[in-house]
């Protein structure tokens, strides 16, 4: 049993393998009472694990199917987990969507080359975001991508931005009608009708409050100071 | 017609989207972006009600021809049966 406090959430994972123990210690912490409370059965990493490559040691395999259980239960906290690379700059989260093999990465790099000592990586892969008295928070999370980008932080969120890949950088503000398209690829939906209608008012209230942006990117510095730059404008 | 009440329209900022809950996402784990059209169109096949009906529904609401109604409504419907958001 581990317990984890992860988007100012206090969780308890049952877990299986020893790995889960290490794979979470930066995240690790006391508490009495767990918010949510997780257990994986040995079934479900099987069934993780002939679902995937199969290449990685089993314990990989739990937390996967771990962190699926905590997302189900995050909407209920007014949280989710979203498919992105977060960058912390001056303070503010600017994520960043894309297919795989689009240049998340590569962008993310970027940011860090370019600001230096301004930015660096809250969470290179599934962050969670969370409504909070404050807005939107986004939140660094054990789940950090195979760069294992990543630290325990949180921070305010500035904008969501969709990568594509083009010769010269530019950035425009993306209407909802294709916002909320490219939102859904991002998440999981939960099947359970309460959790969903939850997860979607949190969708609506995200895409409501928070700049969208598409950026058509190369892979020059050029890249993140046109980004940065549109992404001050106050919508 | 009558949509499935495993399926269910909510509005995500300006747009309006369709989604399967419970078992139904096992099959369709998509999503329908619709307009206004389509979602006045959702909201009709809420009881049970003809082609007829649902065009007559258009043409009442919609400053539109029977033709163009008819057209939207088939084109739409064809959309939610391909996900099995409607039931016959």
């Amino acid at each position: 049993m581990i317990k984890i406090r992860i988007a100012e959430l206090n969780v308890l994972i049952h877990n299986i393998y020893p790995y889960c123990e290490s794979f979470c210690a930066a995240y690790r912490a006391e508490f009495d009472t767990a918010d949510i409370e997780v257990a994986v059965s040995e079934e479900e990493v099987q069934k993780e694990m002939a679902d995937g490559t199969g290449a990685f040691p089993v314990g990989y395999y739990e937390v996967i199917c771990v962190y699926r259980k905590i997302a189900l239960c995050l909407p209920q906290f007014g949280g989710f987990v979203f498919h992105a690379s977060v960058v912390e700059c001056d303070g503010k989260a600017y994520a960043f969507a894309a297919p795989s093999g689009t240049g998340k990465s590569t962008h993310t790099r970027l940011w860090l080359k370019v600001f230096g000592d301004r930015a660096r990586v809250i969470n290179g892969d599934k962050p969670i975001f969370r409504l909070t008295e404050k807005g939107w928070y986004a939140y660094g999370t054990p789940w950090q991508g195979k760069e294992h980008w990543g630290a325990n932080a949180a921070a305010p969120l500035q904008a969501l931005c969709f990568l594509t890949r083009a010769e010269q950088n530019r950035i425009e503000p993306l209407g909802d009608e294709e916002a909320v398209g490219r939102l859904f690829h991002q998440v999981l939906l939960p099947s359970d009708a309460a959790t969903a209608d939850r997860f979607l008012t949190l969708l609506d209230d995200l895409i409501t409050h928070t700049p969208t942006y598409l950026l058509g990117c190369n892979m020059n510095d050029d890249a993140a100071l046109v980004a940065f730059s549109g992404m001050q404008k106050e919508n | 017609m009558i949509r499935s009440d495993e399926f269910i329209k909510r509005k995500i900022g300006t747009q309006f989207v369709i989604v399967a809950v419970g078992t139904a996402s096992k099959k369709f784990s998509g999503m329908i972006s619709v307009n206004s059209t389509g979602s006045f169109i959702w909201d009709q096949l809420e009881k049970n009600i003809t082609m007829d009906e649902l065009v007559a529904a258009l043409t009442d609401y919609y400053d539109i021809d029977a033709e163009t109604a008819r057209r939207d409504a088939e084109g739409f419907v064809d959309t939610l049966k391909g996900v099995g958001a409607i039931a016959e």
